[in-house]
């Protein structure tokens, strides 16, 4: 039986069909994988499915019977959630008043929270996770806003579980454990479905796989799980529509001077001690879980936060990607033109510095072109609010204003999950540009993520950061076992 | 371009459908009074746009109403919401009047700008707590200004008492002839007896300077970046805090220009309730006018003109039923705008695409 089924699926926001026409069934006890490039329409089918979008057109079956005025409260009710790529939990609630809100069990004089404690309990023993239910969720990490998105969900009620590219804020060993517990709930009778851009996971975990291209299925098809090489190429081609290059080389290395010093860094919890070295042609990679410290280091090397001890020394210029970009990277409310030189208005002005001058708009508008044209930035049209494009080419354009800004010299450009929540292509675009500038400009770069193979793919000495402090030094080509143990800061035990 | 018309066209279809809600409250209070709704809006329109006369009374309500509606809205490009308005301009009014009073002898090239710069001065000062509050300690600006508008009160009555008011009156002494400024009855004669001056062309100059230099300029870019996304322009080191800081301070500075109407041009002194509660009425020109230019020269027009009618019509109901009109067409302004705007900025997406 199908868990879920959508037939003749389209949404339009304007004129882009961001899914037209998409027939395609969930079925029970199975992991289904959605894959494609950004703006291909995932995002908004599943969220269509669990009735957090209204299509404008298309029939909904939920086991077989079919949804009409379907809403997200109507979903859950007939057994189907989400856990969205951004989590939707109040950070100062405790986990269990998050698993409740909006169906708290009430009792004449008000919360009765303590009815629901042994079903939520069981709701996480279900994935295999002890998360403190009386924990504030502000005080959690990523992975475990995760397991409560997740275990709300089941403590809810919902049978068909859909996630929005869940592994991309956990690293290789929090991702197959989630994997591993996603397919023991699919063994006990629930259907996963999950957009991911990873196909390793995909051929790893999944059943079955949609592509999807253009808001269009290209193919629904199973999967021959663990086949390898072949299978991940034709999986690659299916959602390109062309053959994706061979990985290419990480970038020649010329370690000149420093451009940067960390030394003997700490803040408050967050990092303690941290001492390190970027120096001029070289990538430096900074492994580690999400919220060991990452954000904090890069706040303090861009200048935005103060160390309570240690010292950080630059020479030249210091441009920076942020974590997130729709917080720290982007006004959304504003052109693309705008974001591309975002706090570099004095140079278009025709008084400097004197901020009552007139902008010079044709000035503008050509260094917004170059940036857009230096990163391929889609659509062209500059005067789009940057929110109008999709994940993928907002971080283009985040991307493509730090590296103008390591045009004058020597510099360093730090990049924190360059290519979170983007596609293949765009990855491999943004790749490529930091490789060739490494290689060509006196830059040293200093790139933190979460993903081990763009840390491999890019850095030539990798720093693994653990609960604030640098764990060890590795090579990049270091396994990915030996880089997560040291992530989880296990080494010493786990190898003995 | 085709964007801009298409804004003010969305921006016109708002003010029709306010206006009908609003003219709807206006019949319904007025036959609720036991009034004729008909006669009373002829009564009104004669008041006001029926003689030259009412015209320039009209024009002379909105003068203050345009350097409010302007001040509002540059804080409203920050993010930032002025109410404070009233409370400045009174502060602004007092303290120009009184340096005004000072500058006898000076020729007027000299002795107008000097006024006018004290005007802005005492605005900008009686926002600087606010702003400063703001900026270094993120106490929210509404409350801030708000609180200030009751100090004002209290500082204004205090300081007529302690000495700046002749003795026994509420009155400060009158500015330097070379300060006032002239009536625009002295070139259109039409309007004689009426309190309109050349501070309406300095609001409307005013008027335009901003509405270009908001879009144009860097200041104006970046108070808006500020107001749209703090943390992005923060991480890029625009300095956010200074930002708003500087958009209330200037928001203050605008809203003490309104005293060239009211004591430069019209009353030649400061005294207690001058001008009174069009800091309030800016807020509802802001609002309107939704900082174009187009759109802040009508409002503050429509609100002068309600002004000036609640004189007219007073003595048949009380004039308090043109605050509650007011009331009513702010909150349909709100209204109607989400609403249209959703509906043209899907349109305008739409064309774009297509393109």
């Amino acid at each position: 039986m199908d868990a879920l089924r959508l037939r003749q699926i389209s949404k339009r926001y304007g004129a882009v069909h961001a899914v037209r026409d998409v027939d395609v069934a969930f079925e029970t006890g199975r992991v289904h994988a959605v894959v494609g490039e950004n703006g291909a329409g995932k995002s908004t089918l599943l969220r269509i499915a669990a009735g957090l979008v209204r299509a404008d057109s298309g029939r909904i079956f939920v086991e077989d019977q079919e949804q009409l005025g379907f809403t997200a409260a109507g979903a859950l009710a007939r057994g189907v959630g989400m856990v969205e790529q951004h989590f939707a939990l109040v950070p100062v609630f405790t986990v269990l008043e998050n698993m409740v809100l909006g169906r708290e069990p009430g009792g004449f004089f008000g919360l009765r929270l303590d009815r629901v404690r042994e079903a939520a309990r069981r709701a996480f023993e279900q994935i295999g996770a002890s998360v403190p239910l009386d924990a504030r969720v502000e005080a959690l990490g990523v992975g475990d806003r995760q397991r409560v998105e997740i275990a709300r969900l089941l403590f809810r009620g919902a049978r068909t579980l859909i996630l929005d590219e869940p592994t991309a804020v956990l690293t290789a060993r929090e991702a197959e454990r989630l994997y591993g517990k996603l397919r023991i709930l699919a063994g006990s009778g629930c259907s996963i479905v999950v957009v991911t851009h990873k196909l390793d996971e995909v051929l790893a975990f999944a059943d079955t796989v949609t592509i999807m291209r253009r808001g269009a299925i290209v193919e629904t098809r199973p999967v021959h799980r663990g086949s390898g090489q072949e299978e991940s190429r034709a999986l690659a081609r299916a959602i390109m529509g062309t053959e994706p290059l061979v990985p290419p080389p990480r970038p020649t290395r010329r370690a000149g001077a420093p451009v940067l010093s960390v030394e003997r860094v700490s803040l408050g919890t967050a990092l303690r001690d941290v001492s390190f070295q970027v120096s001029e042609g070289e990538v430096v990679g900074v492994a580690g879980v999400e919220g060991n410290g990452q954000e904090e280091l890069v706040r303090i090397i861009a200048g935005l936060a103060v160390p309570d001890a240690g010292r950080v020394t630059h020479a030249g210029t210091v441009s920076v990607v942020h974590g997130d970009r729709h917080r720290e990277g982007l006004v959304l409310g504003a052109s693309v033109a705008d974001n591309l030189v975002l706090g570099e208005l004095a140079a278009f002005s025709r008084l400097g510095p004197v901020r009552v001058g007139f902008l010079r708009p044709g000035l503008l508008a050509n260094a917004a072109a170059a940036r857009r044209d230096a990163v391929g930035v889609v659509p062209t049209d500059l005067s789009l609010p940057v929110s109008a494009l999709s994940g993928g080419n907002q971080q283009k354009v985040v991307v493509a204003r730090a590296l103008a800004r390591t045009e004058s010299g020597l510099g360093l450009l730090v990049l924190a999950h360059p290519t979170r929540g983007v596609d293949l292509g765009a990855a491999r675009a943004i790749h490529d540009l930091v490789r060739r500038l490494v290689e060509h400009r006196p830059i040293g770069a200093l790139v933190l993520s979460s993903d081990l193979d763009e840390l491999r793919t890019l850095s030539h000495r990798l720093l693994v950061l653990s609960r604030g402090t640098i764990a060890t030094e590795l090579s990049p080509d270091a396994s990915d076992l030996a880089i997560g143990e040291q992530m989880l800061g296990l080494g010493a035990e786990v190898r003995a | 371009m085709s964007g801009l018309l298409r804004g003010s066209v969305a921006g016109l279809l708002v003010a029709v459908l306010a206006l009908a809600i609003a003219w709807l409250a206006f019949d319904l209070l007025v036959i609720g009074y036991g009034e004729s709704p008909h006669q009373l809006i002829v009564l009104l329109v004669r008041g006001t746009w029926g003689t030259a006369y009412g015209i320039g009374q009209v024009l002379y309500k909105a003068t203050p109403l345009l350097f409010g509606g302007i001040a509002v809205s540059i804080a409203l490009r920050a993010g930032l919401f002025n109410v404070g308005v009233e409370g400045q301009m009174s502060i602004a009014a007092l303290g120009a009047a009184v340096v005004a009073a000072r500058l006898s002898g000076l020729s007027p090239w000299l002795a107008v700008p000097i006024a006018l710069a004290a005007a802005a001065f005492f605005g900008a000062l009686w926002a600087a707590p606010a702003a400063l509050l703001r900026a270094r300690r993120g106490v929210h600006e509404v409350i801030a200004t708000i609180l200030l508008n009751r100090v004002a009160d209290g500082v204004v009555t205090f300081l007529l008492a302690a000495g700046l008011a002749l003795p026994a009156s509420v009155r400060t002494p009158a500015i330097a002839p070379s300060t006032r400024l002239a009536r625009l009855e002295t070139v259109v004669p039409a309007l004689a007896g009426s309190a309109v001056s050349y501070a309406l062309p300095l609001g409307v100059a005013l008027l335009l300077l901003w509405s270009v230099s908001a879009r144009w300029t860097r200041l104006g870019r970046e108070l808006e970046q500020v107001a749209q996304g703090p943390e992005a322009c923060a991480a890029e080191h625009i300095p956010v805090a200074r930002r708003r800081f500087e958009a209330l301070v200037l928001s203050g500075a605008v809203a003490g220009l309104a005293a060239s109407a009211t004591v430069f041009g019209y009353k030649g002194a400061f005294e207690q309730g001058l001008g009174a509660g069009a800091g309030f009425i800016s807020i509802a020109v802001a609002l309107l006018g939704r900082g174009s230019f187009g759109g802040l020269l009508a409002a503050a027009l429509l609100l002068g003109t309600l002004q000036q009618g609640g004189l007219v019509i007073n003595a048949r109901v009380p004039m308090e039923i043109i605050d509650v009109v007011s009331a009513v067409l702010i909150v349909a302004v709100a209204i109607a705008d989400r609403k249209l705007t959703r509906l043209f900025g899907a349109l305008d997406h739409e064309r774009r695409l297509a393109a």
